[in-house]
């Protein structure tokens, strides 16, 4: 308060400036999803009868009946929910809150976050090799998994389908016992969630918490803490809510895990477990390549790192089966000693030297890298919004997810099929002078495995949601030609990639066609 | 308009620091006489081959040594004995010796500042003690690609610095100098709709800038149209995330160094030497730095 009036006026001038710099810098970014509370604009009453793709059908799994609800378990049960009501903390409303979006529209943004937690190559060693991620020892450095694309897009999967059959299974199960919801038989409980007719036991929410639990631990062994804690709030925020009853949620559960152990079962034996191969089989692909007179792919990266999951061609695909996979393959690439790819080669190198500043943002929008989600999660985070405007129920969204995630899970495996097929060089391998805007990825160029997820996540939304299908078309587009700005692909990987990712596509079509659901 | 070579010391210091930073200071005790416009254009050579990813010091055999250079002109003009307004702008090239990853060059950001004299008293018989206020904003003067660390040209973000500088100088020529700033950081806007950072997915495409504390310590001396300062700074940034484990560098990440810095400066001429001696998430850069200014008086 002494300080003179020229220090007085100094001072004004350097605080208004930062409170200039204040006011444009509201520091605050939204993490996840905005997500209205779910109304689903129909209950698919009848989705216990959608056909199955790893279960039997919906009664595989029994669920046995409830307490009548004139029982006095489940008078208890309300009480506890009333109590519970009357007590909210502020942290249990935003809980409820959050999950009032939509359980399968949320764990999908979960495993968004964890793929790309864990979607790091590892780090050399000092002797200039790499060590492999030990799912025995997933919290070692290098940490376990690397979830590259071809992981990322067999997580993805495994979870949807999972959560695609077991919500089937409950809602088979639900219209056998017609429970309502807690909200639904108590003038106490408020329904702090949407709350509809839909049958309350088993509970949708424990179902997803139960499967979806099971299926990240397998797959994201590391992230278990997190998981466990996410999966416990959703059971609580149905309960809290008044959506579910205790036992409700306790059948849900147990129907989720069972569901998920299933699943498990088939994931054993799928062939990831093979997919990083050995020395002697990299060295074939080389030699293979060199036997057909073509230049072999060889690592750019320094040390040279082994190939990206070599064997993923061979892992199970969803809806494809081991003749169909190899019968939709696109033709070989040009022989790298031909004018046609000398040509683009060319065009490669002249891309990236006159490439504009919007080009430039595509080869960023699309880029999916390490420590991103990759593609796959991109194309789900795409899918996202128009789930969410189409009020999809829960069965109804798992559903989407699943056709999606199917259809890039059997992309992953037809393309990296086709990428160790042919063994073909990047474009700076062929010309040195070329250099990439974005990181190179270490595998074979032939074809663009972006071009591959895009056209085969574009063919699906465009089924589910036809009234955007220019829009996912062009973003398709865009996705691909972006790897070309980038300087890491010929124009053909782009368009054969392409072509084989509407081909795979549309298994998942075909199968969503006589699935029931319509 | 009378002109004559520049008898004022350059009256910038310009810490081109680590290549990730480039964080530009106006942090010496010195002024332009009222009536004096200067200008000068300074070229700088960063370089490192090792680098912070989070504390493990590591090297990069897809980066080699990572070059950054920039020539920035910088302007001047004391509006009066006790105020000076200073302008710069850097153009800045980037380059990998090794790896697939292209070189990025334009124009980076637009630095605009007032320097102002609070205080000029004698001390003892021995010297002058002054006080100043600074204060800056930095605007990025075109569209570059800030999401491509470490060959990105700057970060993109808007700043605006608040900065309080004490020098004492001695009638014989030694002089000493404190300074510290705080930066306030604007987001800044990628090109992409979600990002990993700080253990969260962010579904968006604004990053959120920690603010960024600085200070710096120079002794020196200076004599007639010769000036020698020596000077230890420390940046640390307010917030951000470590790089994981064979990640790439991001715009937002914890980037902290300690940096030794030498110059020489006579008759507009200035020559220096810098070396970043621990750091956190930045290259361990040594930048060397030759300038020219010219002072007219009007």
């Amino acid at each position: 308060m002494r300080a003179s009036l020229r220090q007085s006026v100094l001072a004004v001038a350097v605080a208004g400036s930062a409170a200039l710099a204040g006011s444009g810098c509201d520091n605050t970014i939204t993490t996840s999803e905005a997500l209205p509370p779910l109304q689903a604009a129909s209950l698919d009453s009848g989705a216990g009868s959608w056909r199955m793709i790893v279960l039997s059908g919906p009664t595989q799994f029994t669920v046995a009946a409830p307490a009548a609800d004139t029982s006095a378990a489940y008078a208890a049960e309300l009480a506890a929910i009333r109590s519970a009501q009357a007590n909210l903390t502020a942290a249990q409303r935003r809980s409820i809150e959050y999950w009032s979006g939509g359980g399968v529209l949320r764990w999908n943004e979960i495993v968004r976050e964890l793929v790309a937690r864990f979607n790091l190559p590892p780090a050399p060693r000092p002797d200039g090799t790499y060590p492999v991620p030990d799912p025995e020892n997933p919290f070692a450095d290098p940490q376990f998994p690397f979830a590259n694309p071809p992981y990322a897009a067999r997580a993805y999967s495994y979870v949807a389908v999972a959560q695609y059959e077991a919500l089937k299974t409950a809602w088979y199960w639900k219209y056998q016992y017609h429970r309502p919801s807690p909200a639904r038989v108590d003038n106490g409980i408020t329904a702090l969630m949407p709350v509809s007719d839909l049958p309350a036991y088993p509970s949708e929410d424990a179902v997803l918490s139960g499967v979806t639990v099971e299926m990240l631990k397998v797959l994201f062994p590391a992230g278990v803490a997190e998981i466990t804690q996410r999966a416990a709030e959703q059971r609580n925020a149905a309960l809290w809510s008044g959506k579910a009853a205790a036992s409700d949620i306790a059948a849900g559960l147990a129907l989720g895990k069972a569901v998920a152990a299933a699943l498990i079962a088939r994931a054993g034996p799928d062939g990831m477990r093979n997919a990083v191969g050995n020395a002697a089989q990299w060295q074939a692909f080389a030699d293979s390549a060199v036997a057909r007179g073509e230049i072999p792919w060889v690592s750019q990266e320094s040390p040279p790192r082994p190939p990206m999951l070599p064997n993923f061609g061979q892992v199970q695909a969803w809806l494809m089966t081991p003749t169909e996979v190899v019968s939709e393959r696109p033709p070989a690439p040009p022989s790298t000693s031909s004018n046609q790819m000398r040509d683009e080669v060319a065009e490669v190198r002249r891309t990236v030297e006159q490439l504009t500043r919007e080009q430039l943002a595509i080869a960023y929008k699309w880029n999916d890298g390490a420590g991103t989600y990759t593609p796959p999660g991109h194309w789900n985070d795409i899918a996202a919004e128009y789930i969410r405007d189409a009020r999809m129920s829960e069965v109804r969204a798992a559903r989407a997810y699943a056709l999606l995630n199917m259809a890039m899970h059997d992309a992953a495996v037809g393309c990296w099929g086709v990428k160790y097929l042919y063994f073909n060089p990047r474009p700076i391998q062929l010309d040195p002078s070329i250099k990439t805007v974005i990181g190179l990825p270490n595998f074979p160029s032939y074809p663009s495995g972006h071009s591959t997820f895009s056209a085969a996540a574009a063919t699906v939304l465009s089924y589910l949601f036809p009234q955007a299908a220019p829009d996912f078309a062009a973003m398709k587009e865009e996705a691909s030609i972006s790897r070309l700005y980038g300087g890491i692909h010929y124009r053909s990987d782009i368009e054969r990639g392409k072509e084989h990712g509407a081909r795979i596509g549309g298994y998942a079509v075909g199968f969503a066609q006589q699935d029931g659901a319509n | 308009m009378q002109t004559r070579g520049s008898t004022v010391l350059p009256f910038l210091v310009i810490g081109l620091c680590a290549a990730s930073l480039r964080a530009q200071t106006v942090d010496d005790g010195l002024l332009m006489p009222r009536g004096a416009l200067g200008t000068g254009l300074l070229y700088a050579h960063d370089s490192w081959t090792q680098y912070w990813e989070g504390s493990v010091k590591r090297d990069n055999g897809n980066i080699g040594t990572l070059t950054t250079q920039s020539v920035t002109w910088v302007g001047g003009y004391g509006v009066t004995d006790r105020l000076s307004v200073i302008a710069m702008v850097p153009y800045v090239w980037t380059h990998a010796t090794q790896g697939p990853l292209h070189g990025m060059h334009g124009l980076q950001d637009i630095t605009l500042a007032a320097k102002y004299q609070l205080l000029s008293t004698p001390l003892t018989d021995r010297g002058t003690l002054r006080a100043m206020v600074v204060g800056a904003a930095g605007i990025p003067a075109g569209n570059y690609e800030p999401d491509f660390l470490p060959l990105s040209i700057g970060l993109a973000s808007r700043r605006f610095s608040g900065r309080f500088t004490l020098n004492f100088r001695a009638h014989q020529g030694w002089f000493l100098t404190g300074s510290t700033a705080y930066t306030w950081r604007t987001k800044v806007t990628l090109d992409r709709p979600a990002y990993y950072t700080n253990g969260q997915l962010f579904l968006s495409d604004q990053v959120a800038m920690p603010d960024v504390f600085d200070y710096t310590v120079s002794a020196g001396y200076q004599r007639g149209r010769l000036c020698i300062p020596i000077s230890l700074s420390q940046q640390r940034t307010l917030g951000g995330s470590d790089i994981r484990r064979q990640d790439m560098p991001f715009v937002s990440n914890r980037m902290n160094f300690v940096k030794l810095d030498g110059l020489v400066m006579y008759r507009g001429i200035l020559l220096g030497i810098s070396r970043i001696v621990s750091g956190r998430n930045v290259g361990q850069a040594t930048t060397l730095r030759s300038g020219l200014f010219y002072t007219f008086h009007l």
